[in-house]
């Protein structure tokens, strides 16, 4: 790669025109080959949702033999729901309450750890920076099914098993975020911002805190988007670290329902869970991951030169 | 100046500590025993490489692997070329809002993770009752049973990832397309360069680390394929994606045959295969660069 | 980039093939010792401190019924109830969780319901379970049990869980339609591939069974005594699925399955509940079908489903039917209040008040089955008797198909389910069913006999 340009100062021309006062590029945005494009991937992505959600609105009949795509009724919404809720006496809403708590608390822990350690890896230079960029990337790419058994031995070992911070401390390592900040920090943070910080006699910490940390914005709405996001799906390890079902993710929650549908587990008796409620279900567990998206989305795309933020 | 360069390493630990504290309690320590996992017996004695050949003895062995070859070839390549050019697509829609509404459509079905997709893709991909059931019917697949017939599986798995995938790696990448100077961007144009010349000149060489980085996670990623195939098979009853990849064959080691031992051998294997494929994207793109 | 992966991985296969060939003698050899080792402990079960305290229970949603209504008649007894997924599909969850307890050592749960009915295979060596029948049960109660419904529960003698339920196949059957189109209900498999071609060319579309699903080994080819799955002990297997009783009813169903009377989907498929379900002149299938199945799922009005015993081969005196799952319930044999967890043990499988009245599945303990069956009938959803049919076929379940700790109904959706989606004949596909389930039980460490 013969480009090597993480500075704004743009190395081909020099002697750029002068800024025109809008920053988005007047490409031919409108060539109706990128509106193809776009749209049939908008069907790809979207198409599968609208029907889940267009699903929990019917009954279990009316899916088999109505339209994919069409609208059941209210009654029939209304019904799920109450079934659902009734399922185990509302477990579904503890599931949630659980969900939200672990991955919350988790949230908090792995922004004040990764984007300080990110920026760390990124700007600074210090003795075992690579060592640590290598065993990050490491125990990234280690898979994760023979993890379990040396997390549990070693959680139980600090008698944390049965105790919520049994899954929200290992939540709470993320390497794909530090990751995530560390380019972010090298590639658009400039080095002479900081100096000049330095210069003007700001301590390490402040040149971080003042300087780098409110030009983050976008790093830290994604690594927490992205944090909080696997956390809330997470569905391995709460299953087997956590010994009760109070205690369970909605994630693990909905492998439950699932196995309470008949059609997928023909021995469940009367008590069965019907498709449309799974529906309803896994449209609860995904609402708050969407919330998050669209609040932080605000923040992801945000420019990274101060002033130059856009949208 | 030597002072400030002192202070400024004691800085860089400061920063790194907390990080250091859970790497070393959540990754080191377990990664740390899972590998001595796969190189001792059940007892704990040392046992060679006898893990390692018990896994590749076993009768899935040489087929999982097949399959999840096949998978990588057909994920990499869908994922970053159409991740790339979404983004870029994306970026070049001039209505803010479309643009935004685009991108969070776009990553929905990422919500949808693991069991919670099951049944969006049992129905799915029934062509009695698909929402899409004019294109299956079109291929020539009448019954569930033939669309997840064993040699449509990697298709179908690479559509599966991507489709929970693809729209939270566009958002990075769309992100990172933001961080690029409009200035940059607009010189190009003055400079007489089109969309596809700004693109291949400008915006991917600035892109370069993330698209290394996305790459480096695909890559390990789909050598771990395990969701896609355990979700088609809950879906399926057991029919398709059951025993399907390396991965799976390990958690049927840790998990049903009680076999730690064997479970990390694989994962070992699987671990050396993405940091090979690591270690050449990242020496060859100079990704560890401070700046 | 793919030639050079793929060369790879051929030349590591060369490698790990010789190193393997020691490995496979070294795990057979270490196979066999501890199943020796486990003989001479198994006899000396000894409990734990009796301390007394908390009995935990672990059920499915579906048995959480259970443990809430012993609970509410025995409110003294200090219990905790924990719901989890039942070991369903395969989850494997009770072992996963024992095997970290083991290593732990301690957390196990006192008493456990699987849905599955092949836990001993692991539990006995994870010394999990309690023997039941060396001084904790007497055998005055054991003997209740439907003849040999205690089998996949029993180890060398030593009794280690108790059937919950049992899932005997007969013949369901739509009365109405019969009456209607004049057919007799078929006693032999003769007359049902008779009646069968005659429904395809008279009633087209309408169908004498399914396929489709995974369990159609144990229905059929387990009740024409097919001896794909002879468990001989507690790591070995016969199997020999192209025997004359293996082809034989596997060409019935080639037969049907061309003319279109057996459908090739499952019958929880969506395809089949929308072009199938209004269709079934006959099903042979387990006990549950009658409430999961035509009931619960198919919806089919009161009056017209009723029971028939299991067709068998014309001149064969011994009659024999299938069996399709029915779970298990384990007593831990660390558990601390052996005494509570026995009483609850014992209630939960042989009380009338919950496998009389409410349990879903045909009870396995007899008593109780037939004030479940008096239930059934007096429903009224029934067209005429099923308790003497499904009572019958409770004690005629084969005892030649075992089970092993590999699933019967993976290895036949993995490897029969595609081929028939194929449109290959089952009959053809017998030797690769027979190679996968020898692949299958030599990885999970059984000596296998062809």
């Amino acid at each position: 790669m013969p480009t090597d340009t993480r500075r704004s100062a743009p190395p081909l021309h020099p002697a750029a025109a002068p800024r025109p006062a809008t920053s988005r590029p007047h490409g031919k945005a409108r060539s109706p080959l990128a509106a193809l494009v776009l749209g049939f991937f908008l069907l790809f992505f979207a198409l599968p949702v609208l029907w889940l959600v267009l699903a929990a609105t019917k009954t279990d009949d009316q899916l088999v033999h109505g339209d994919p795509l069409s609208f059941g009724s209210w009654q029939a919404l209304r019904a799920n729901w109450e079934a659902l809720t009734a399922f185990q006496d509302g477990a579904i809403l503890v599931w949630l309450g659980n969900s939200a708590l672990y991955a919350f608390l988790a949230l908090v822990i792995t922004l004040c750890v990764a984007i300080p350690a990110g920026y760390g890896l990124a700007k600074t230079e210090f003795r075992g920076r690579n060592t640590l960029l290598v065993v990050t990337l490491i125990v990234m790419l280690m898979p994760n099914a023979t993890l379990v058994v040396p997390l549990f031995l070693e959680l139980n070992a600090v008698g944390l098993i049965g105790s919520m911070w049994s899954v929200i401390l290992p939540y709470s390592f993320y390497p794909f975020g530090v990751y995530l900040a560390y380019i972010f920090f090298t590639t658009a943070l400039p080095t002479e911002l900081l100096d000049a910080a330095r210069l003007d006699g700001c301590s390490e910490f402040g040149v971080f805190r003042r300087v780098a940390l409110p030009l983050a914005a976008p790093v830290i709405a994604l690594v927490g988007f992205f944090g909080f996001v696997a956390n809330w799906t997470n569905y391995f390890l709460p299953y087997v670290l956590l010994p009760t079902s109070g205690q369970f993710p909605v994630q693990v929650g909905l492998g439950e329902l699932l196995n309470n549908v008949p059609q997928f587990n023909p021995t469940v008796g009367e008590l069965a869970v019907q498709r449309p409620q799974l529906a309803l279900a896994t449209l609860l567990a995904i609402t708050p991951v969407l919330l998050v998206f669209l609040f932080s989305q605000r923040f992801l795309v945000a420019g990274m030169l101060a002033g130059a933020t856009k949208e | 100046m030597s002072s400030r360069v002192r202070w400024r390493v004691r800085a860089g630990h400061g920063f790194v500590a907390a990080y250091v504290v859970l790497l070393v309690a959540f990754g080191l320590v377990p990664t740390g025993y899972a590998i001595a996992f796969a190189f001792t017996d059940s007892t704990g004695a040392f046992a060679g490489l006898a893990n390692f050949a018990a896994a590749a003895s076993d009768f899935r062995f040489a087929a999982a692997a097949g399959h999840v070859a096949v998978y990588l070839v057909l994920w990499l390549v869908t994922l970053v070329v159409f991740v790339v050019g979404l983004a870029l697509l994306l970026h070049r829609v001039t209505s803010r809002s479309l643009s935004r509404s685009l991108r969070f459509l776009y990553y929905i079905p990422g919500a949808l993770a693991g069991s919670a997709s099951v049944l969006v893709w049992l129905f799915l991909l029934d062509p009695a009752v698909s929402p899409a059931g004019f294109l299956l019917r079109a291929f020539g697949f009448d019954t569930f049973g033939q669309v997840v017939a064993p040699e449509h599986l990697p298709v179908l798995f690479t559509l599966i990832a991507f489709w929970t995938g693809a729209g939270g790696w566009i958002v990075v990448m769309y992100g990172a397309l933001n961080t690029i100077s409009p200035d940059l961007i607009e010189a190009a144009r003055i400079d007489g360069a089109g969309a596809w010349q700004t693109a291949r000149r400008v915006q991917l060489p600035l892109l370069r680390k993330w698209i290394v980085y996305m790459v480096i996670l695909a890559f390990a990623g789909g050598t771990q394929l395990f969701v896609e195939p355990q979700l088609l098979s809950q879906a399926s009853v057991g029919v398709a994606g059951r025993d399907y990849s390396l991965n799976q064959l390990s958690y049927d080691f840790a998990f049903r045959n009680d076999n730690v031992n064997t479970a990390a051998a694989v994962s070992v294997e699987l671990l050396l295969v993405g940091l090979v494929a690591a270690g050449v994207f990242v020496v060859r793109s100079r990704f560890f660069d401070a700046d | 980039m793919t030639a050079k992966l793929d060369s790879g991985t051929s030349q590591g296969n060369g490698r790990r093939r010789i190193a393997s060939l020691a490995c496979g003698v070294a795990l057979l050899l270490s196979a066999c010792g501890s199943g020796g080792g486990a003989v001479s402990t198994r006899n000396e079960f000894k409990p734990v401190e009796q301390t007394g305290g908390k009995v935990t229970v672990w059920v499915d949603s579906t048995r959480l019924a259970a443990a809430q209504l012993y609970q509410k008649q025995h409110p003294s007894v200090p219990m905790e109830i924990v719901t989890y997924d039942g070991n369903a599909n395969g989850s494997n969850y009770l072992q996963t969780k024992v095997s970290l307890f083991n290593r732990t050592g301690g957390g196990w749960p006192d008493v456990v319901f699987s849905s599955q009915n092949n836990e001993t295979t692991w539990a006995v060596q994870a010394k999990f379970t309690a023997p039941l029948n060396k001084g904790l049960l007497p055998q005055s109660l054991l003997d209740g049990w439907a003849p040999g419904a205690n089998d996949p529960c029993t180890v060398d003698g030593t009794l280690h869980c108790l059937r919950n339920d049992l899932s005997q196949t007969v013949l369901w059957y739509d009365a109405t339609l019969m009456k209607q189109w004049g057919y007799q209900v078929p006693t032999t498999w003769e007359q049902y591939e008779a009646l069968g071609k005659q429904v395809a060319a008279e009633h087209p579309g309408y169908l004498v069974g399914s396929a489709g699903d995974t369990f159609t080994p144990e229905i059929y080819l387990w009740a024409g005594k097919c001896g794909a799955n002879q468990i001989t002990g507690p790591k070995a297997v016969t199997v020999n699925t192209t025997s004359p009783a293996c082809t034989r009813m596997a060409a019935l169903l080639d037969t049907l399955i061309k003319n279109g009377t057996l459908s090739v989907s499952s019958v929880f498929s969506s395809d089949f509940g929308k072009n199938h379900a209004g269709k079934i002149l006959m099903m042979p299938g387990p006990a549950w079908y009658g409430g999961a199945l035509f009931q619960g799922t198919f919806k089919v009005p009161a009056g017209r489903i009723a029971v028939a015993p299991m067709p068998q081969w014309s001149g064969d005196n011994t009659p024999s039917v299938g069996n399709v799952g029915g779970g298990t319930w384990l007593l831990s044999a660390h558990s601390a209040n052996l005494k509570a967890a026995t009483d609850f043990l014992t209630w939960v499988t042989t009380s009338d008040d919950y496998q009389g009245k409410v349990a879903p599945g045909y009870p396995a303990y007899g008593p109780a089955a037939r004030t479940w069956l008096a239930n059934q009938n007096s429903s009224g959803y029934y067209a005429g008797d099923i308790a003497a049919p499904l009572q019958a076929a409770a004690g005629q379940v084969w005892p030649g198909w075992g089970y092993g700790q590999f699933s019967q109904e993976a290895i036949w959706a993995a490897t029969v389910t595609p081929g028939l989606n194929a449109g290959k004949s089952i009959v053809s596909m017998l030797p690769d069913w027979q190679n996968a389930i020898v692949n299958r039980a030599r990885a999970d460490g059984y000596q296998v006999n062809q």
